[in-house]
């Protein structure tokens, strides 16, 4: 496995349920991937990235209330919901 | 009328149109009866509202019949990637996730064609979530490359360019990350174009990875491409990354003696199949005998560009994925007793597994202790091939390649072997790090297999790079190019 | 508290900036709205949707910093925080980690005095940075199940991160008075906490005092009401001492705050891995902000309140009490000094109308009450207030010329607040006009002198009595149908007396 790869610590992440072969799958897929990505470790690179857009204001948004959807669309779409709000199974609660 | 109008050109139907010889209905019936005759053997098509396309004609050719013609586009059918929202249409990104998910509203790529009068025509099968190179990766059905039914045709922009090369539709739309509308171009013998990042508005295009990703045309022919990209490039507040109306200036076009063309050192080397690199080196060729300078130019860093890619790629996705969870929209697991655990199920219910492959390797370089030694010096690694390129096209026109190093591969070849799919992009992958335009022109074959060369400009240099193709296509019979099927 | 232990906190403000549309996105937002009536596409976060920052979000955060002398760079940039739960719409909230819209800054604090009469001492809080993110949803639960509503998601934020400067609950507090009048009175945000338009994050640790290294922390989130943040204050140092005192050592941890039982407790993890993974949102570019904003931002920048404070009590010679309230309420402070304009030789009279009995029309006719520590602004309306400052000016002189007497005055007063006439119209129409001749006046109080019915008084008040005039004066004001001049009375009286 490649340094640091923990697949569990990674599915729980990004919320994601592996069985045993896809952890096994995966992690050795992965560990390929990343060897292959040493070239990147020892490339001479320069010091900061400036790949990042500028923008003046000209390209915010005025303050004008836009179209809603409107909550029947929404809860059309929803899987599962209940007076205009969206349903979820029950948050367990914070206060231990 | 010798050829059938399924083989016409979009700019064809367009002037027929106009001289009132054909009827953008006569033209949507022949198309709907091409369909019917073939999309399953092709699986180009996720879904064809009949019904809707014929009334969308019916209402191009009244408005002909009153003077009131929109646009050289309008009564044209375009089909429309499963990516891309189309107001009361799926847009399941062929994945089991959004699998029910109808869109509310349209992408602008979208509204500018109902604009411009064309015809919304279909939903295109694709790689789910745009994440593949063969379309192997849809969740929904397969698709099959016209000129060989044994073999993929690219992705993930598959259905786009099968719908092209099997007659099913003249002009369609893809979306590029990595080489995904110029792959698929190569692989059926169509011409894709990716745009300079920023010029087509990503309102309304389902993010793959953000910094990344454009809609681009599909055609059969250069100058379809173009026509096609005009309607599709304007301004759009609603993307703050879509240039405004002040930066759109396209750069100027260069004459055939003057045209400069750079060619990568090495790039016909290893690698690259001996009829691919032949076909190429023809185009060379033909280039130089019209008078044009042909320079080496050296792009050393462009050996990080696959890892650079993968990273920056996956991370942004990792991001723009985490949205989809069951809660306000798509698939949701049941039975869940936690609304975490039911986030968790329907994610791993309605991911496939590349899909997840690249959701837990972009997690992984953004996570802690990780995301220097990966995501930050792949943004460093990207501002190095930035400008190398950007310094290399002040000294040429444009930069041309192949646009894959082989042809198609057969179906289930390389699925196996992730790294292996991964390679595919190597040339077309530096345009989207650097933001380019870049377009993949059909150039010959390989055995009986499509082969296209690939030219990257300078950003706004669309014009520029459609001049140079239509060069090429114009002394060539390689354009509109269908296999009998 | 002993004198051995020293508290330290550090405060997160989340503030709901004053906005019609969501800084992400263009749908409205706003109180009291049926559930996910204010969601667009982009709100929801379904596919293909991009953020649009909303300038007068970025200049209301960009007039926050000017208010707090913070530091405008030349650019910002927002970042995505990534975690999952069912109120975040994208499951990555948009904020902004390394390029915040504000930086440094400072406010000033009052604590309370020995008397309510007596200015507390004044300090500086030090602002580490404020930057412009977006609110998420709401979730509340019924029954087996728990329910979203997606109206508050995308709302402006403006999280203003203190230095850990405070020291003590009464700090706190007077730090988020201050901050909230500073951020009403400039228009960038309501505050009205009872919407939730202020929540605060308070960040403690205790440490010995002397020590100069800062004790282990832990920061109790969704503070809701200032009393709220003081109890919390409290109850958290007192555990943090015990817990030392008995050898124990502080664990860093996030806590929330029970205040109907006024206790904090554990947080359970909302996400197991704390890892955000931030990295810069690539759907907005990086803003640059230019000077020409700023220096148009810079002139609506209202006079700092303790700078107003300290004017009216310089140079007005306002006592401390009514300064102070007037300078809480930015309208009422203009409207009055509008009058002091029509006035200017008795400003500190004026005053004692405004910050007394004007205010507290004001509010009873809006329903507000005065003096509680949730309201610290008390929220009037001098719109439809119907006494112009100039007619207030108006009576206010005529005390002073001595037409009517304070008595009088304050039935001028209720008359022109439900009537909006001038004090002169009024006293006129009333005939209210004080008796002020020394001549008659000086008869009658001989008169009730002579009568056997006060005598006992005078003999208390030669005694030695002073309260035992006031007797005297009841038969005198019936005498002069309540207009004879108490002030001439008075010296009559004494004079006549001996």
């Amino acid at each position: 496995m490649a340094k640091g790869l923990d697949i569990d610590h990674l599915a729980k992440l990004a919320r994601l349920n592996l069985t045993a072969d896809e952890k096994v799958l995966y992690s050795n897929q992965l560990t390929q991937v990343l060897t292959y990505f040493e070239t990147l470790a020892k490339a001479d690179l320069p010091a900061v990235s400036d790949v990042a857009m500028v923008v003046s204001e000209k390209a915010l948004r005025s303050d004008e209330p836009g179209m809603s959807l409107g909550s029947d669309a929404v809860t059309k779409i929803a899987p599962a919901s209940h007076d205009g709000q969206i349903s979820v199974p029950r948050v367990v609660d914070d206060e231990s | 009328m010798a050829e059938e109008i399924y083989q016409l050109s979009a700019t064809e139907i367009s002037s027929r149109l106009a001289a009132g010889k054909l009827t953008s209905r006569a033209v949507v019936e022949a198309l709907i009866a091409r369909y019917h005759q073939l999309n399953k053997k092709i699986g180009a098509f996720t879904s064809l509202d009949e019904k809707d396309v014929l009334a969308q004609a019916d209402a191009s050719d009244a408005r002909r019949k009153t003077g009131k013609v929109l646009s050289p586009l309008d009564g044209i059918p375009v089909a429309i990637k499963e990516n891309i929202a189309v107001k009361g249409q799926p847009l399941t990104c062929s994945s089991k996730m959004l699998a029910n998910l109808v869109s509310p509203y349209d992408a602008h790529v979208v509204e500018a064609l109902k604009s411009a009068g064309a015809i919304i025509y279909g939903r295109l099968n694709m790689d789910e979530f745009a994440m593949g190179s063969s379309t192997e990766n849809s969740a929904i059905q397969k698709t099959f490359n016209p000129w060989d039914l044994a073999r993929i045709p690219g992705g993930s922009s598959g259905g786009s360019a099968a719908s092209l090369a099997s007659g099913l539709v003249p002009l369609a739309l893809g979306s590029d990350t990595g080489g995904s509308i110029r792959q698929p171009a190569s692989h059926c013998g169509i011409v894709g174009m990716k745009p300079t990042y920023g010029l087509v508005s990503r309102f309304g295009l389902v993010a793959f990875a953000s910094s990344l990703d454009q809609i681009g045309p599909m055609a059969r022919t250069v100058a379809d491409c173009e026509l096609l990209l005009k309607v599709l490039a304007t301004p759009d507040a609603r993307d703050m990354t879509c240039f405004d109306s002040t930066q759109r200036s396209q750069l100027p076009v260069a004459t055939e003696k003057s045209l400069r063309i750079g060619i990568p050192k090495g790039v016909l080397g290893k690698g690259v199949g001996a009829e691919v690199a032949a076909a190429t080196q023809a185009a060379i060729d033909f280039y130089k005998s019209k008078g044009a300078t042909i320079i080496e130019v050296d792009l050393p860093s462009s050996e990080l560009a696959v890892p650079t890619y993968y990273v920056v790629a996956t991370a942004e996705a990792s991001s723009n994925l985490a949205r989809y969870d069951g809660v306000r929209y798509g698939h949701r697991s049941s039975n869940a007793k936690t609304p975490i655990e039911m986030m968790t199920n329907s994610r791993s219910e309605g991911f496939g597994p590349e899909v997840k492959r690249r959701i837990l390797l972009g997690t992984f370089v953004l996570s802690a202790g990780y995301a220097d030694a990966y995501y930050v010096r792949a943004l460093r690694a990207r501002s190095k091939i930035r400008a190398e390129h950007l310094a290399a096209l002040e000294k040429v026109d444009m930069i041309l390649s192949p646009t894959v190093p082989t042809p198609a591969f057969k179906v289930g070849e390389k699925v196996s072997d992730p790294l292996q799919l991964y390679l595919e992009d190597i040339f077309t992958i530096p345009a989207n790090l650097a933001g380019l335009p870049a377009l993949s022109v059909p150039c010959g074959k390989s055995g009986h297999l499509p082969v296209g060369f690939h030219l990257v400009g300078a950003p706004l240099s669309e014009s520029k790079l459609f001049a140079a193709a239509q060069l090429f296509e114009s002394a060539h019979s390689f354009a509109n190019q269908q296999p009998t099927l | 508290m002993s004198n051995e232990w020293e508290i330290v906190i550090g405060l997160e403000v989340h503030v709901q900036l004053h906005t019609r549309s969501k800084v992400f996105a263009s749908s409205s937002w706003g109180f009291g709205k049926e559930p996910n009536e204010q969601v667009d596409p982009v709100v929801l976060g379904l596919p293909g949707t991009l953020p649009v920052v909303n300038r007068e979000a970025v200049e209301k955060a960009i007039l926050f910093g000017l208010v707090v002398d913070a530091e405008i760079p030349e650019q910002c940039a927002w970042d995505r925080k990534n975690y999952f739960y069912p109120d975040n719409p994208k499951n990555y909230q948009l904020t902004q980690k390394d390029f915040p819209v504000t930086m440094g800054g400072k406010v000033e604090i009052e604590l309370p005095g020995a008397a309510r009469n007596i200015m507390g001492e004044h300090k500086w809080i030090r602002i580490h940075h404020a930057h412009l993110e977006e609110d998420v949803g709401k979730l509340s639960h019924s029954g087996s199940g728990s329910l979203v509503d997606y109206n508050r998601a995308g709302v402006p934020l403006l999280e203003i991160v203190t230095e850990p400067d405070l020291r003590s609950s009464a700090e706190a507090a007077a730090f988020l008075n201050a901050l909230v009048v500073k951020l009403t009175q400039a228009g960038v945000a309501d505050c009205d906490m009872e919407k939730g338009q202020l929540r605060c994050d308070a960040n403690v640790s205790v440490r010995r005092m002397g020590d100069i290294q800062l004790g282990t922390r832990t920061e109790t989130k969704n503070l809701n009401s200032i009393s709220g943040v003081r109890d919390c204050i409290i109850y958290e140092s007192k555990r943090q001492i015990a817990q030392i005192e008995a050898g124990n050592k502080i664990t860093q941890e996030t806590r929330g705050w029970n205040a109907e039982m006024s206790r904090g407790y554990v947080l359970r993890d909302k996400e197991d891995a704390h890892d955000y993974r931030y990295f810069p949102d690539p759907d907005i570019p990086t803003l640059k902000i230019s000077r020409e904003t700023v220096n148009r931002l810079q002139k609506l920048v209202p006079e700092a309140p303790f700078d107003r404070q300290r004017r009216y009590i310089e140079k007005l010679n306002l006592p401390y009490t009514a300064a102070s309230v007037l300078i809480a309420d930015k309208a009422l402070a203009d409207w009055f000094e509008t009058a002091v304009a029509a006035h200017p030789t008795n400003a500190a009279g004026i005053a004692n109308w405004a910050a007394n009995d004007l205010l507290r029309e004001l509010s009873a006719q809006s329903g507000a009450e005065i003096g509680s520590d949730e309201t610290p602004a008390v929220k009037i309306s001098l719109d439809s207030c119907l006494i112009k400052p100039a007619q207030l000016a108006g009576l206010v002189k005529l005390t002073d010329e001595g037409v009517i007497s304070k008595q009088q005055a304050k039935e001028v007063f209720t008359e022109m607040f439900k009537t909006g006439k001038d004090a002169l119209a009024i006293v006129e129409a009333k005939g209210l006009r004080q008796n002020s001749d020394t001549g008659e006046l000086e008869k009658i109080v001989a008169e009730v002198i002579a009568d056997p019915a006060v005598a006992k008084s005078i003999a208390e008040y030669r005694a030695g009595n002073e309260k035992a005039i006031n007797a005297l004066k009841g038969p005198i004001m019936k005498r002069t149908q309540g207009k004879a001049n108490p002030v001439m009375i008075d010296q009559l009286l004494r004079k006549l007396l001996g």
